[in-house]
Order: structure tokens, then C-alpha cells, then sequence
């Protein structure tokens, strides 16, 4: 489709800017507000740039409230849930789709059957078996619950990876002699390494941004993640929108970094992973 | 596919060992996570249980008996109505058109498939900030920009009763409708452009193009995006909890708000668990509808 007369252009035009602004424009302005101070950023003619840019807000961040330890439960939390989510699925996947198991097709059912269940659903059960277990006011429970909720979507979108390596390197691997699991981790797994990053940025965000379980499973404000920490902040500081401000940009940055690096595989590996 | 019939006949015992040992962890996750806690959803919603974890006896289906006849549980299931159709609608339509914008091969498109998800990628929390701060009604640049062209004293949407739910689904959807974008733009690429020309020498124009060929390709991915999509956004409570805890006056309280709202606020486990299974029996009365309405379509 290549437009002959430049007007042609004008829609496509538009609708990028908008795209643009519906975007990164409510991202941008909670950005620059983060560093205005506190007259300014109850100015009533907004401005554009701050005319006094400070760091007060996020100095107050760091010092003031308790977001260090958020911040250091959250990259620990998020971290094992991937390295977990990336275990766990690419295991089941290995065996549901490339091993083919007797009975694995009903199991890949109830796969798409854990979908349906609704999370916020199971809290009161799960809360109570937790505490039979002992494991309420720790991040392992975190960790569990994220693991347990990312690892069915995971193992199915990894179908499409497997899908996408021919059947017959297996089959010359094996007549040159490896075994099921060497073929796995030595031939299959650096084939995966899209499929396996794409798991790893979803598992990361799913418990980056995991907001019900970790309000209810976690009761000791050093053992909070970042999601309940800001939601704290938001409680207790109402009127202080800088601080509040800082506090969501502090949020919002440990999430993009990684995606910047990892992002192209992500949006690569979701679309074959969902489609084949 | 090239015939692998004799490679697995072939293969030994240890095999198939393997691949259950392989399968095992997710399916005792599963279990442990999902399938016991469901099982103890359906006995908790048998006894009359308060604080969770305290104390209770069996009352048989009192719980489902007075669940059925509380009209505030009816009103937050119509709710859920409203929020799943609005979020589906809202979100595909944005989604539709962002794949539409970052297919394309300059530059510029090619970046933008990076930033586009970074709506998805931050936490609900945060996003509730975000929204909360722009419609602020003092200091908000959304009522500001609303009175410079002249629309004056337009308070936060979040606070009103009648503008919440709408409120609320936009929000969401700013926050779900990338994910969309991504699998939709996939789905685009698969289709090869030699159908494309074939048809536009056959003198088809862009919306004839659209609903002969995109659509009728796409529906198998649109089928599916539509069915999980709609369990994800039926489920969603942060979103809501966070800006207007289901308020003001009710306005947004889902069926899963509610739930939270019966066990963690009003201390009533397993009425709780009773409008749990409720709402478990009707999302999957509704998938099942959906499927049959919308599979046979799909199957070649």
C-alpha cells in the first residue's frame, strides 16, 4: 500500500501521534511531575518542564519510607518467580510436547482449564492451607502462588516454540547416540532460548506487578513488595503527590529496564508462541 | 510432519518415565495451588466460617440460599457484566488499531513494538497512580485541559457514581490493551501479502479487503484473545480495589471485589466461598456458551 498523494499520509499520521500520547504521554507527565517540587507540582498553570527540577521527592523516597526493602522484596520475588516459571514450564512442555506422553493431551486440558479459575477466588483457601504450612509471612509464599499461576500459561505458549524446532533433529541426535536428556538441555533448550526469554520477561512482569495475593499472604511491612509499599504510600501520604509521584517512577523503571533488553524477544516470542 | 510412527514405538520404558517425571512439577503445582484450594472453596462454602482460618461448623447450603436471594450479589454480577464487555470492547478495538500502526516496516514502527507495552508492564498499583493523579480534580491536567476548551468543573471521574465503571474500564483497558496489540500484530504478519495483491487486482478496496480477508483469517486468534482475555479481566481486582474500593456507592463492585470485599474486609469466609463457587458455576456456563457459539467457525 504505498500512498501516491501526501495527504494520503494525514490518517496514518494522526494516529501515531495518538497512539504516542496515549502512551508515553501519562507516563511522561507522571515522569516530570516526580521532579517538580511541591509548589510546583500544585501549580494551577501546568508547566511542560519543570522550572525547578529537584530530587527532594526521591530523596525523601529513599530515606523517609520504607521503599528500599519494597524494592529489594519485589527484584526477589519477580526473580525467582522466572527462574521457577522458566524451570517448571519448559520441563512440562519438553514432556507434554516433544516427549508426548501418554495422557499428556488431557493434562494440556486442564491447563487451559486453570485459566478460568479465578486467582482472587482461591485466596481464602489458599490462606488457609499457607497457614497450616506455615509459609504466611514469607516470600517463598509468593513466589509459590506466582509460579503456580504463571507456569499454565507459560507451559502453553512454549507449545509454539517446540512446534517451530524440527522433529527430526531428535531423531538424528538419537542415532548419533544421546540420550532423552541430553537432547533436551544440549539440542533442544539453545534452540528454545526465545521461548525461554519470552517465559522469563512474563513470569518477571506477572510478579512485578502481582498485587492481590501478596496484600493478603504477607503481613510484615519488611516482607511487602513494591505494589503494596506504594499502595501504603498512597494511603499514608495522601496530599503529598511528589513523594507519591517518585514512588511510582521507582516503580515503573525496574519493570521497563529489562523489557528495553528483552522486549523484542518478548514481542517476538508472544505472537509464535500464541499463534502456532 | 514426517512420519515419527517408528522412532517411538521404539522407545524404552525410561521414556515415558521421564516425561512424567518432566510434567510432575507443574502438575503438583497445579494441584496444590489451584485444584486443592477449589476443593476447599466448596467446603468452606458449606460451613459458616468468619475471620479466615477461625473456627467453624457445618450449615449445609444455608450460605448458597442466602447468597441467591441478596440482591447486592446479583447487582455485582451484572456489574462484572458491564466490566467484561466494556473491557473486551474497549480493549480490542485498541488493540485492533495499535497492530494496525506498529506493523508497519519504517523505523519508527519497528520501535514502537518496544514502547507500546510498557503500559502492561507496570504494576496496577501504579497505574492506578497515574489515572488517579491525571483526573485529579484540583490539580489534574486531564480537568485542566478539559477547562481550557471550555468544559469547567469537571471533578474525577473516579468519584462519581455514575462515570466509575467507565472510568474504571478505560484505565484497565490503558493497562491490558498492549498485550492485545502484540498477539493481533502477530496474527497480522502470518498473513502472506500475495492474497492481499491478488485481491486488489481483482479491484477490492480497503474495507472489502478488511472483512474478506484480515477478518475471517484473524478469527481463530480473536476467538481465542476474546475467550482468555475475557476470563482475565472478569477476574481483576486490583484494578478496581485500588482507585474506587468498588465504590463510590457501589458503582464498581464487581463479583470478584465483592468476593474480597465479603472475606478480607467483612470477615465472612465462606459467604465468601459460597459467591466464589456461584461465580465459578456462571464464567464457566458463559466459556462454555462462547466455545460452542464460536468454535465451529474455526475448525477447517
Amino acid at each position: 500500500m504505498t500512498p501516491r498523494l501526501p495527504w494520503a499520509r494525514l490518517p496514518r499520521l494522526v494516529t501515531w501521534i495518538l497512539l504516542t500520547v496515549v502512551v508515553i504521554g501519562p507516563l511522561y507527565w507522571v515522569t516530570i511531575s516526580s521532579f517538580k517540587d511541591r509548589e510546583e507540582i500544585l501549580r494551577t498553570t501546568p508547566t511542560l518542564i519543570p522550572t525547578n527540577p529537584t530530587l527532594d521527592n526521591f530523596r525523601q523516597l529513599f530515606t523517609a519510607t520504607d521503599y528500599p526493602s519494597y524494592l529489594t522484596n519485589s527484584l526477589v520475588v519477580a526473580l525467582l518467580t522466572a527462574l521457577f516459571t522458566v524451570l517448571v514450564s519448559f520441563a512440562a512442555a519438553y514432556g507434554l510436547y516433544r516427549l508426548r506422553i501418554p495422557g499428556g493431551n488431557k493434562v494440556a486440558g486442564l491447563i487451559l482449564v486453570a485459566y478460568m479459575i479465578p486467582g482472587t477466588l482461591l485466596l481464602v483457601p489458599l490462606y488457609q492451607s499457607f497457614a497450616a504450612v506455615q509459609l504466611i509471612d514469607t516470600r517463598n509464599a509468593l513466589v509459590i502462588v506466582n509460579v503456580a499461576f504463571t507456569a499454565p500459561f507459560c507451559t502453553w505458549l512454549l507449545r509454539g516454540f517446540f512446534m517451530a524446532i524440527p522433529r527430526d533433529i531428535d531423531e538424528a541426535a538419537a542415532v548419533d547416540g544421546a540420550g532423552p536428556v541430553r537432547m533436551m538441555l544440549r539440542i533442544v533448550l539453545p534452540l528454545l532460548a526465545p521461548g525461554i526469554a519470552t517465559v522469563a520477561v512474563y513470569a518477571f512482569v506477572f510478579s512485578w506487578t502481582e498485587f492481590v495475593f501478596a496484600s493478603q499472604l504477607v503481613i510484615s511491612d519488611q516482607l511487602k513488595t513494591l505494589p503494596i509499599g506504594l499502595s501504603a504510600i498512597m494511603g499514608q501520604y495522601t496530599v503529598n503527590w511528589g513523594l507519591l509521584m517518585a514512588g511510582t517512577v521507582c516503580t515503573i523503571i525496574p519493570a521497563i529496564v529489562p523489557f528495553l533488553f528483552a522486549g523484542r524477544y518478548f514481542v517476538g516470542g508472544l505472537t509464535t508462541g500464541a499463534l502456532k | 510432519m514426517p512420519p515419527a510412527g517408528r522412532t517411538r514405538r521404539r522407545r524404552p520404558w525410561t521414556f515415558h518415565l521421564l516425561g512424567y517425571a518432566l510434567v510432575a512439577p507443574l502438575g503438583l503445582l497445579m494441584l496444590g495451588v489451584i485444584g486443592y484450594p477449589l476443593i476447599n472453596t466448596v467446603l468452606l462454602s458449606l460451613q459458616n466460617q468468619g475471620v479466615v482460618g477461625s473456627q467453624s461448623t457445618f450449615v449445609g447450603l444455608e450460605n448458597y440460599a442466602q447468597a441467591l436471594t441478596d440482591s447486592a450479589l446479583w447487582a455485582a454480577i451484572g456489574r462484572s457484566g458491564i466490566w467484561l464487555f466494556g473491557n473486551l470492547l474497549v480493549q480490542t478495538l485498541m488493540a485492533f488499531g495499535t497492530a494496525l500502526i506498529i506493523g508497519g516496516r519504517s523505523r519508527w514502527s519497528r520501535a514502537s513494538r518496544t514502547w507500546v507495552l510498557f503500559p502492561w508492564v507496570i504494576p496496577t498499583v501504579a497505574v492506578a497512580v497515574i489515572w488517579q493523579w491525571l483526573s485529579n480534580s484540583n490539580y489534574g491536567i486531564v480537568p485542566k485541559i478539559a477547562s481550557a476548551v471550555g468544559i469547567d468543573g469537571l471533578g474525577s471521574p473516579f468519584g462519581d457514581s455514575a462515570l466509575a465503571m467507565p472510568a474504571l474500564i478505560l484505565m484497565n483497558s490503558w493497562h491490558w490493551f498492549p498485550l492485545g496489540a502484540v498477539v493481533i500484530f502477530g496474527a497480522l504478519q502470518t498473513i502472506p501479502n500475495e492474497i492481499y495483491e491478488a485481491a486488489r487486482v481483482d479491484g477490492a478496496n480497503a474495507w472489502r479487503m478488511f472483512w474478506r480477508i484480515t477478518f475471517p483469517l484473524l478469527q481463530p486468534v480473536l476467538f481465542a484473545l476474546g475467550l482468555v482475555g475475557s476470563l482475565w479481566s472478569f477476574n481483576i481486582v486490583d484494578s478496581i480495589y485500588l482507585v474506587t474500593k468498588g465504590g463510590p456507592a457501589d458503582a464498581s463492585m464487581t463479583a470478584p471485589v465483592f468476593i474480597y470485599n465479603k472475606a478480607f474486609n467483612q470477615f465472612q469466609a465462606s459467604d465468601a466461598a459460597a459467591v466464589s463457587v456461584i461465580t465459578i458455576i456462571l464464567l464457566a456456563a458463559v466459556a462454555a456458551v462462547y466455545i460452542r457459539a464460536a468454535k465451529p467457525k474455526e475448525d477447517q
